[in-house]
């Protein structure tokens, strides 16, 4: 069964891509948030196995709502998607309980690799 | 009672220190002062030890003082031989306080001990008082711990690492859920700010559950190669005591002149374009050849991102510098106006680079007069609207994402972009039509042009010279931005962002116009190589369409307004966000990415909208940085 995947950013453009991204890797975007409150209420009710989160948006912050999310579930995996020059957020993120982070601008190949490592997952030969 | 140990090692090493100078001086011309100084360096070292229940210390100052006891009624008693008995257990002493810190249980010293007491008996014909030491349970971690099992973990972020800084913090994160981080190398301060030459880290874990919990959850981390992994034996440091000690003392300073920090930062910045450069040349060498040399070039890289990292912290200074003399500045100003000022300062902690300290000093103090000058009313007008006579100011700083920002409020009579827009086109500042133009913030900028101001008074502290655009101009050179917020009747808001240090910028470099221009990375989402006629044209601009988007686009060069000079066919398009949404930029090449040190422009460059600063490249070409919004605006 392939792996289940939400995208919380808040830029359409952004949510396109990364969907493109883990469709072409054989994953299942379940569902997507485009502000922290949202992907807060979407968490909860799809329990994905991935969470793609950006920082900055409106409403909630994706590092507040990665702390709400891993709160409420110890086992989520919150990926965080940053851009360069953005690691003290970064490190707020981990400390709020990301599993990991990717750096915009992002290559498709790099994404992948970061999240099956994440998932736990051996790499495709 | 562990909790103090740090403090206790740094006191008390400093405290032996002094003992030791005090001591050499004693030796030289014994006066009162050297005699007095040396006992309290004794006494504070007994007290604190005996706090601490290091015994074997304390015993050793309280003879030591005992005996400096004597030397102050009597300089001349003491004699050389004893001077050096006092010496020898000076460095004794300090000699078991590292050991403490570095926990190890201090030693009994009877020899030393006994020498000193008959020293004690000879001079004062009394035996020495025995030493109180508080009884104190759990400062060391017990002999024989319940099989706590301590491992020595090294781990590499290897070097195509984008953000080594969050990613050694998020491996850090992990081994310490599995358990106590007791050693970690870098320090992890320097972890944090990607400080980790070599990109190696190592650290001692205590942990109940073994290796296996170790080793998967660095499986499960990206960028990450583990070297080590051992068990080390329950009571070693992790290194030899000769290279942990410097961790023991207390951190020292040393006042350095602000232009060599700038040489410094300077020279940094040349050696991260000399290091390009070398990568640049290693390019052009054989397949087989390069691997050796990219090692190479990449753990200098490291280096020198370190050393400038390094160099940048050093700049650092709190803006208590500047702010401190406000609250000052603002209360003489105040009375020489009849007025009443309260100014409170919070966050001035914060650290800013020195010189975008120094650059925003003056224009602080403008806004400072200005709002005194023309925002707080006299006492008279305050009662009449209602407020205290005592009018406020308050400074915050704060930091935001990788900027500070820094406001200063007051809740006087505010200002009112209505007004600005009539008495700026009564001054034939500009056209009617003009101030029609400008949105309500933007004529709030109005108000400190020389001869704008609504003040109905002219005055001779503030509203000349320098006006509110100057303000924010220098801001801006900084790479900074200045608002205004203003309700009439209610006070005014002047917000400095600023950014955090003279940045160090990753930069993709495109060729327009025949030109090499460099785009920051942050801001580019991804690029695409099209035709223009697959642009979709639209009456206000053409579109392209990108992901599932369609997204402005215009050609780089002309909005430069740069000769056409592309072969036709398909373009690299970049695709970035800006402030007004995503736009995409024609470009005629796509060279690469480089990282370069901003250089704020200067007159009369920084007149020259849509220029962000310019670089040197390790080529040693000069490379103009673009603002993108700024551009489009």
């Amino acid at each position: 069964m392939p792996k289940r995947v939400l995208i919380v950013d808040d830029a359409v453009f952004m949510r396109n891509m990364i969907r493109d991204i883990f469709s072409s890797g054989g994953y299942e975007v379940v569902g997507e948030a485009a502000h922290g409150i949202e992907a807060i209420e979407k968490y909860r009710a799809l329990k994905p196995d991935l969470t793609t989160m950006d920082i900055v948006m409106p409403y909630k912050s994706g590092i507040e709502a990665t702390r709400e999310i891993v709160k409420g579930d110890p086992r989520a995996v919150v990926v965080i998607c940053s851009a360069l020059g953005q690691e003290s957020l970064v490190m707020e993120a981990i400390e709020a309980g990301a599993a990991d982070f990717i750096v915009k601008p992002f290559r498709a190949e790099d994404v992948l690799a970061v999240v099956k490592k994440v998932l736990g997952e051996k790499p495709k030969v | 009672m562990s909790r103090y140990l740090g403090l206790f090692v740094a006191e008390a090493s400093e405290h032996l220190e002094a003992l030791g100078r005090d001591l050499v001086a004693l030796e030289g011309t014994p006066d009162g002062e050297t005699v007095d100084s040396l006992f309290r360096h004794a006494h504070s070292v007994k007290g604190m030890a005996a706090s601490m229940g290091l015994e074997p210390i304390a015993q050793l100052a309280h003879r030591v003082e005992d005996l400096v006891d004597v030397a102050r009624r009597n300089p001349g008693a003491l004699g050389r031989e004893r001077v050096d008995l006092l010496l020898t257990a000076a460095d004794a002493m300090l000699a078991l306080v590292r050991a403490t810190g570095e926990g190890n249980a201090p030693a009994p010293q009877p020899e030393l001990l006994g020498r000193l007491g008959e020293a004690v008996i000879a001079l004062t014909g009394e035996a020495p008082r025995p030493t109180k030491v508080a009884r104190v349970e759990a400062l060391l971690p017990p002999v024989a711990p319940l099989d706590p099992g301590r491992y020595e973990i090294r781990f590499r972020i290897l070097p195509a690492a984008q953000s080594p800084g969050p990613r050694a913090f998020l491996v850090y994160k992990k081994l310490a859920g599995l358990g106590t981080v007791t050693s970690l190398r870098p320090p992890l301060e320097d972890l944090r700010a990607g400080a980790i030459p070599d990109g190696r880290v190592a650290l001692v874990l205590e942990t109940d559950g073994g290796l296996e919990p170790v080793r998967s959850a660095l499986g499960l981390v990206p960028e990450v190669e583990l070297i080590s992994a051992e068990r080390v034996a329950d009571e070693a440091p992790p290194e030899p005591p000769s290279a942990a000690s410097p961790s023991a003392e207390p951190a020292r300073t040393v006042r350095v002149r602000t232009e060599l920090l700038d040489d410094f930062l300077e020279m940094a910045g040349e050696l991260l374009h000399a290091t390009a450069r070398l990568r640049d040349i290693g390019r052009r060498f054989p397949e087989h050849e390069r691997p050796a040399l990219d090692e190479g070039v990449d753990r200098l890289h490291a280096l020198v991102k370190d050393l400038h990292g390094k160099v940048m912290g050093a700049r650092m200074t709190p803006v208590a510098v500047v702010t401190d003399q406000l609250p000052r500045a603002a209360r003489d100003l105040a009375r020489k106006r009849g007025k009443d000022v309260e100014v409170t300062v919070a966050g001035a902690e914060i650290e800013i680079d020195r010189a975008i300290l120094d650059a925003i000093a003056e224009p602080l103090l403008h806004i400072l007069r200005n709002a005194v000058d023309h925002g707080i009313e006299e006492p008279e007008g305050r009662a009449a609207a209602g407020k205290p006579a005592r009018g406020r100011l308050r400074i915050a700083v704060r930091r935001t994402r990788e900027r500070v920002v820094l406001e200063v409020d007051d809740d006087g009579r505010g200002m009112d972009p209505e007004r600005l827009r009539a008495a700026a086109v009564a001054r034939g500042k500009l056209s009617a039509e003009s101030a029609a133009r400008l949105s309500p913030r933007e004529a709030l900028l109005l108000a400190c042009l020389p001869g704008v101001s609504t003040a109905t008074d002219v005055d001779d502290v503030s509203g000349r010279g320098v006006g509110m655009d100057a303000v924010k101009r220098s801001v801006e050179s900084l790479g900074g931005a200045l608002e205004l917020d203003s309700q009439p009747g209610r006070g005014t808001r002047v917000t400095l962002r600023l950014p955090l240090t003279v940045a160090v910028v990753q930069l993709l470099l495109v060729r327009a116009g025949g030109e090499v221009l460099g785009l920051p990375i942050t801001k580019v989402l991804g690029a695409v190589e099209l035709p223009d006629s697959a642009l979709q044209r639209s009456p206000s601009a053409d579109l392209l369409s990108y992901g599932q988007a369609l997204v402005p686009a215009h050609d780089l060069a002309r909005l430069l307004e740069l000769p056409d000079v592309r072969a036709p066919g398909t373009r690299p398009w970049v695709v970035m966000e800006s402030e007004e949404g995503t736009v995409a930029l024609g470009v005629e090449a796509l060279l690469g990415q480089e990282e370069a040190v901003l250089k704020a422009l200067s007159r009369p460059l920084d007149r020259v909208s849509g220029l962000a600063g310019v670089t040197i490249l390790g080529n040693g070409r000069p490379v103009f940085i673009l603002d993108v919004p700024r551009l489009l605006a």
